[in-house]
């Protein structure tokens, strides 16, 4: 029991760390722009996509290919936030209603390109098994949740100390009043976008080769995310690494006790019941009299 | 007099079309109108109260799947089995509705989100009375409408039935007050409004509408799949009805005929068309918010004022 419980928690750090990348986006460009991006599902599953191109035809480096499809993902993110969402600033339904758009509009433009099936993504780092005690993993279980924690704390690093990170957080508080003491609030945005998109790539390109690359491998990390970022407290960034985590775990251990068809669910429950038991999230970041 | 000439002549010529066209043509037609019913309901709900729901075509799956299990497995007679499904979507909404509503804005969209999947993986993963993802076969047609050209009557009274809720819903106070409460909610509800029990009622009705789509197209269809009611189709509703005018009446009957017919007249595949109108779908929130049936007004009224 103690044996299995550990395997599904591993497990689940993973997953977690996974929606982690996903939700530490998403809770920036919320934060800064206060757009909720339905697509970041969609940019998340492109990166596993454009991995997958630079690994198979043109660099035969997947560490690489996972750095390049970070920098492409991060200009698709610039002109999203270039030509749809600024645009639409300040009126939120009709920044939903394109991102749900982009969902329809990249996801099919995917299946048009490289056909509806699973892509394979070969990595050694798959097939490499560590042992952890009496347990096996692939190395590539725990190098995503190395790359997560490395990037997380980067993250930090750069928002606290930065002066771009400062900027983020300084315009996340109160957009007005970072323009009025003189920070460029659109390059921010700007710089959010593409850092964010970016992180979803790392995402898609680190989960490629363990669960194939596929049209809808965005959309299960996209809502988890939410999820998580939900459980953290809209808005939070330490609340996102937490939710994330958390819902990762939640749902692999929850294995062991139910139907894993009902994994999802879980999920999406936990959420509900969250929102309605405590809308401000574990961290209690309460953002511009939401909810 | 003319105001009603041209809806009535377009009524006699979708009624007599079984006569005039082939089998193709009534089977987009048939398809149009099903995706029509459960807009009308999507309309109400995101276009004249400003609901935005991401899970909409679940309780279309509601009405479906009551419909499969009553008809197939309770041997119940088709017109009870069908009212029965309207009336479960609609209770469905009303309850989740009551939950739902108890957030604003994005929490509202990722409530409902959240929901609409649950309930596909419901759909998906309960073998025992869904059949699961292989779908549940063996959905009778009602006994007077079993062919094509019948179906496709029943299809467009359907439709039309939807149209008539929602032409008297909108034009009653019960519209206004939605209307008021889309506008400004604090003023509405400073008035007297009572908001939360309004706008519980308009998800239900909205629900119920879209199980009635529901319920006809997995009769049409003869089965009822899970895939027919997942995120991807409640995001074709929330496309059908902003792209063809969201708060308008007609709107949800253009969005369908784009949607449907547009791609069968072209002949795409099917993801380009997805493409297509994902892609419509953002160039219509920026460029003309008022969806398809605001254009045609617009032009409409630059003509009328060239003319005098």
């Amino acid at each position: 029991m103690a044996q299995a419980l550990l395997e599904q928690v591993i497990n689940g750090l993973m997953t977690g760390s996974v929606y982690v990348l996903v939700a530490l986006g998403m809770v920036l460009i919320y934060g800064v722009m206060h757009v909720l991006n339905f697509a970041h599902g969609v940019l998340f599953m492109l990166g596993g996509y454009v991995c997958h191109f630079f690994f198979t035809r043109v660099t035969g480096s997947y560490v690489l290919s996972l750095l390049l499809s970070m920098v492409v993902l991060a200009l698709v993110g610039l002109a999203v936030e270039r030509g749809v969402f600024r645009p639409l600033q300040g009126n939120l339904r009709n920044q939903v209603i394109a991102s749900l758009g982009l969902i329809l509009a990249i996801e099919n433009l995917v299946v048009a390109l490289w056909g509806p099936n699973a892509l394979q993504l070969r990595v050694a780092s798959t097939e490499t098994l560590v042992a952890l005690g009496e347990l096996r993993f692939p190395a590539h279980h725990l190098m995503i949740i190395g790359i997560t924690a490395v990037c997380v704390a980067l993250m930090f690093g750069f928002l606290k100390w930065s002066k771009l990170g400062t900027a983020i957080r300084a315009t996340s508080q109160d957009r007005n009043a970072a323009m009025v003491v003189g920070i460029p609030v659109e390059k921010v945005d700007m710089a959010t976008f593409c850092l964010g998109t970016a992180l979803a790539a790392l995402g898609g390109a680190l989960v490629g080769p363990l669960f194939l690359v596929f049209p809808q491998m965005g959309d299960a990390p996209m809502v988890k995310g939410l999820a998580g970022i939900l459980l953290g407290g809209m808005g939070s960034v330490p609340g996102a690494v937490v939710g994330g985590l958390i819902i990762g775990v939640t749902e692999s251990v929850s294995t062991l006790f139910l139907p894993t068809d009902y994994r999802d669910s879980v999920a999406f429950a936990v959420m509900v019941l969250i929102l309605l038991g405590r809308p401000q999230g574990l961290f209690g970041v309460r953002v511009r009299g939401e909810a | 007099m003319t105001r009603f000439a041209a809806p009535a002549a377009l009524l006699a010529v979708l009624y007599f079309a079984p006569a005039l066209s082939g089998p193709y043509l009534l089977h987009v037609l048939v398809l149009c109108y099903l995706y029509a019913i459960p807009a009308v309901g999507l309309n109400l709900m995101l276009g004249y109260t400003g609901l935005v729901s991401l899970g909409h075509i679940a309780f279309a799956g509601i009405g479906g799947y009551t419909a499969a299990v009553l008809m197939v497995d309770a041997r119940l007679g088709y017109w009870s089995a069908l009212a029965v499904a309207v009336a479960a979507a609609g209770a469905a909404g009303a309850a989740i509705g009551l939950v739902c509503l108890r957030f604003r804005s994005h929490f509202f969209m990722i409530v409902t989100l959240a929901f609409g999947l649950m309930l596909y993986s419901v759909m998906n993963n309960w073998d025992d009375v869904t059949r699961g993802a292989a779908g549940f076969p063996g959905i009778p047609r009602p006994p007077a409408f079993t062919t094509l050209e019948s179906f496709y009557r029943l299809a467009l009274t359907g439709a039309l039935a939807a149209f008539a809720v929602q032409w008297l819903v909108v034009r009653s106070d019960f519209g206004r007050i939605l209307i008021a409460l889309r506008q400004d909610e604090r003023l509405a509800e400073a008035k007297g409004v009572n908001a939360t029990l309004y706008k519980t009622a308009v998800f239900a009705l909205g629900s119920a509408l879209a199980g009635l789509g529901g319920a006809l197209q997995v009769s049409f269809l003869r089965v009822a799949a899970p895939a027919s009611f997942n995120l991807a189709e409640s995001i074709n509703a929330v496309l059908i009805v902003i792209v063809g005018g969201a708060g308008s009446l007609a709107g949800p009957a253009l969005g369908a005929l784009l949607f449907v017919g547009l791609p069968e007249y072209l002949r795409v595949a099917a993801e380009w068309r997805l493409v297509v109108f994902g892609a419509l779908l953002v160039l219509i929130t920026l460029f003309a918010p008022r969806g398809i049936a605001g254009v045609i007004d617009d032009g409409w009224r630059r003509l009328a004022r060239r003319g005098r």
